[in-house]
């Protein structure tokens, strides 16, 4: 194994990642290890084009397109960032030679489809061990790539239930809440972890390995006192709402216009005085009924709608950030728009800028940590084959004729 | 050879509650050698929280702490008291990795910032994890898992299909703040710890509320090019959502056009659903409604393990909605030993969620259940520290250092 030299600031310098993921959790798990440094390929092809590529649900360009474009998804774009692109003809046996060929000098390949399709194709973790013994490879799936549910379809919501987060999500007396594309982005957040690892554990032995990867399991793996209070209490634990087990208040409350939402949270006797004080009702802080964080647990119901009956006639923004600074946690409910124009986030740099040949700019959410000295440039995501040549020709060293046949012939698209 | 991911790397964890112990964790679980600072009387706060058994608060059976703190060490350091700021800036000289939750005022508060930790151990990572991220007019911000889950944008997405918008939109169940904020300071500092260049640290600031975003961040992305803004509100087609059946939920969510075949051979081939302009997605995302309540009362009539299972074999993405005893049992778990069972001196054997990831040569692995509070102050200051039996009674006269558990 040779060690790659590490010179620069981003910790994945020098790992080359072939990415065959597609859809969201694969891709945006290959995204994180691209964002930190890692020189991610995304391998693609036109006869099985991402989904975010072929449905172009949401165009960069325009918002009601009339011609849909295999590189304007905001998806795509959203999913893909700081990687190259090729595509391959993986039908073809010249096109998996050269898939060979790049696995070869590289360090990871993540992949999503169904268990046993990479296997089929002549590309499961055997096969590739043998071009790469050191090459480290996570196939992810909705339910992993054994037992009898291995190859089952799954997406984040079904996923989510299955998992058991779905039964625990909601109001008291309402249906289980499900997911959307948060639950990929945690499934891809820990794939990438379990990536690092086995990079680190390949650092230390010069062993590559084979991560089977569950993306069910995921969704359990974030309950596990869920799970435990089943078998210390005999309970099944239900939905919940916004509450806590032992702070109050504790919940989100209405303020002034439309669907204008304020979480507050009181976990000391001072943080409830300083609310106390905020509402203009000081004597509470004192009420017998009130006074301890046992006694407002008790009378929450009481409290709630007192809390309430003021923030309906505050503005949620400005009393947000009056409780803040009074010491007491309290977040507006932000939806996207929140969150775009959020003043606190500009400040942190968390939305990033970058330019598109198709649609001009757009704004795309970077990492969610800030390493100090250690900032990612945050790179568009690839048009469809759009790094065909850096690849072939600088990284496999074909001779331009040779990728030139390989074009004709269909094998690079 | 080494046997697991994290082997050798050095570890303090002076955090409670899910974020910071759940990044010891993840780390613990592939050979960190985690060492846990909690304050004395109570320790972690999350021993003061339920589950417990039968309901009895007791602080070494917290099925929450339980669950966060495998494979770590405890040390009970009261660092107000003599000796107690000074043994913790030691076993901060001896760490590769400072796991932080608190407000960064705590650190600065015990001349232990991070500029002077840094001068002191320059090869350190302070992994530091907060409500609103250490910088921004909002960085000194009180935070919970639930205002964070709010912040980062979460909580407007729930629940799905609100019909009554005088309703407050929630968080998701447990503390999936905690969770991803952990789950993502683990990324990061793997990833540093990957990285490592000789003898050069730096900090990694967490913001809970970015960890929120991140997960949203296809939405966020949509709704400022698109202008659409995604709530809890809109109704959406059966096809993708929860159904209720019979007997309780199912999930699914069709795609591919292949995916909404099965679901029509599921159903019988109903004429409503049968014609050839169902076969095209773009038509059947315009008229999914017009046809929902008919799939709904269809749905209705079925077990919902039944379509389940049906519905897997006819390839489309179906699944129950498993409650934690359902969850317990579910065979696919089972099979693939997901689950691992642990002992612990004071909650005796219980079933805890493994890992998602099965890896051939590095599994995670316990080694040893949550600790006790100070179960291991004596060896964390005598045998890692260097710390003489002198010098340790007396941190323990002053109070300082707290042991407990089996003598």
């Amino acid at each position: 194994m040779t060690r790659r030299p590490r010179r620069r600031a981003l910790p994945l310098e020098g790992v080359r990642v072939v990415d065959m993921t597609w859809v969201w959790a694969g891709p945006c798990a290959c995204m994180f290890l691209a964002m930190l440094g890692g020189e991610v390929i995304k391998v693609e092809s036109r006869d099985r084009l991402d989904f975010f590529r072929r449905y172009v649900i949401w165009s960069l360009a325009d918002a009601a397109p009339t011609e849909l474009s295999t590189d304007g998804s905001m998806m795509f774009l959203s999913a893909n960032l700081n990687k190259l692109g090729v595509t391959l003809t993986l039908g073809r046996p010249e096109g998996k030679d050269l898939l060979k060929q790049l696995i070869a000098v590289s360090d990871v390949v993540v992949e999503n489809m169904r268990p046993g399709a990479m296997p089929r194709m002549g590309l499961g973790y055997e096969d590739l061990r043998r071009v790469n013994p050191a090459i480290i490879m996570l196939s992810s799936s909705a339910r992993g790539g054994s037992g009898p549910e291995s190859r089952y379809a799954g997406y984040a919501a079904v996923n989510h239930a299955i998992g058991g987060a779905a039964h625990i999500t909601g109001y008291p007396d309402g249906p289980p809440g499900y997911a959307l594309g948060d639950v990929d982005l945690m499934n891809a957040t820990t794939s990438a972890f379990a990536i690092v690892a086995a990079l680190r554990y390949r650092d230390l032995t010069g062993e590559g390995q084979f991560i089977d990867y569950s993306q069910s399991e995921g969704v359990t793996s974030l309950i596990g006192e869920v799970l435990l209070e089943y078998q210390m209490t005999g309970r099944i634990p239900g939905r919940k709402g916004n509450s806590d087990e032992l702070m109050a208040p504790h919940s989100v409350y209405p303020c002034w216009g439309v669907d204008r939402w304020l979480a507050i949270a009181v976990e000391t006797d001072d943080e409830f005085a300083a609310l106390c004080g905020l509402m203009e009702m000081p004597e509470l802080a004192t009420d017998p009924r009130f006074a301890t964080a046992a006694a407002r647990k008790r009378n929450e119901a009481a409290l709630d709608e007192t809390i309430a009956g003021w923030t309906r006639q505050q503005d949620r923004d400005y009393v947000a950030n009056r409780l803040c600074t009074a010491g007491v946690a309290a977040a507006p409910s932000r939806d996207a728009q929140d969150l775009f124009r959020d003043p606190h986030l500009r400040a942190r740099d968390v939305f990033v800028e970058v330019e598109h040949p198709e649609g001009g700019s757009h704004d795309v959410v970077g990492l969610p940590w800030k390493m100090s000295d250690c900032e990612p440039a945050i790179r568009r995501a690839p048009r469809l084959g759009e790094h065909n040549d850096y690849v072939f020709r600088d990284v496999l060293g074909l001779e331009p004729a040779e990728i030139e046949r390989l074009r004709r012939e269909g094998v690079i698209e | 050879m080494a046997a697991a991911a994290f082997e050798g790397v050095k570890v303090v964890e002076f955090a409670g509650m899910v974020s910071g112990p759940y990044c010891g964790k993840l780390l613990a679980d592939m050979g960190a050698d985690v060492i846990k600072v909690e304050e004395p009387p109570d320790g972690d706060p999350a021993r003061k929280r339920g589950p417990f058994p039968d309901d009895e608060p007791h602080p070494e059976r917290s099925g929450l702490f339980l669950y966060l703190n495998t494979n770590k060490r405890s040390l009970a350091l009261d660092t107000a008291k003599p000796g107690g700021r000074e043994a913790l800036a030691r076993l901060i000289d001896w760490a590769d990795v400072l796991i932080d939750n608190h407000a960064p005022v705590t650190l600065d508060g015990l001349g232990l910032g991070w500029e002077m930790l840094h001068e002191r151990n320059h090869g350190l990572f302070l992994t530091s994890i907060t409500p609103y991220g250490r910088t921004g007019p909002r960085a000194a911000c009180k935070g919970t898992d639930m205002t964070g889950y709010h912040a980062g944008g979460l909580g407007t997405l729930l629940p799905p299909r609100s019909t009554d918008v005088s309703r407050a939109p929630v968080k998701a169940g447990g503390y999936p703040t905690g969770y991803h904020a952990g789950l993502t300071a683990a990324l990061a500092t793997a990833a540093a710890l990957f990285g490592r260049r000789e003898g050069d640290g730096c900090l990694i600031d967490v913001s809970e509320q970015e960890s929120i975003l991140s997960l949203v961040r296809g939405f966020v992305a949509q709704t400022v090019h698109q202008r659409v803004t995604w709530s809890r509100v809109p109704d959406r087609p059966p096809a993708f959502g929860r159904m209720e059946c019979s007997d309780g939920y199912v999930v699914s969510h069709l795609v591919e056009d292949h995916h909404w075949r099965g679901l029509v051979e599921l159903m019988g081939n109903p004429d409503w659903a049968s014609g050839e302009e169902w076969k095209d997605y773009a038509y059947r995302c315009g008229h999914l409604f017009e046809i929902g309540h008919k799939i709904d009362d269809w749905a209705r009539r079925q077990k919902k393990e039944d379509f389940h299972h049906k519905g897997a074999a006819r390839g489309f993405a179906v699944g129950s909605v498993y409650n934690a005893e359902e969850v317990l049992n579910y065979r696919q778990y089972r099979a693939r030993d997901y689950f691992v069972e642990i002992e612990h001196p004071e909650a005796g054997t219980l079933r805890h969620a493994g890992w998602p990831y099965k890896m051939s040569a590095s599994p995670p692995r316990i080694q040893r259940p949550a600790p006790l509070l100070g179960e291991n102050s004596a060896e964390v200051l005598r045998d890692l520290l260097g710390y003489s039996d002198d010098d340790y009674r007396r941190l323990r006269r002053s109070g300082a250092v707290w042991k407990e558990g089996p003598a």
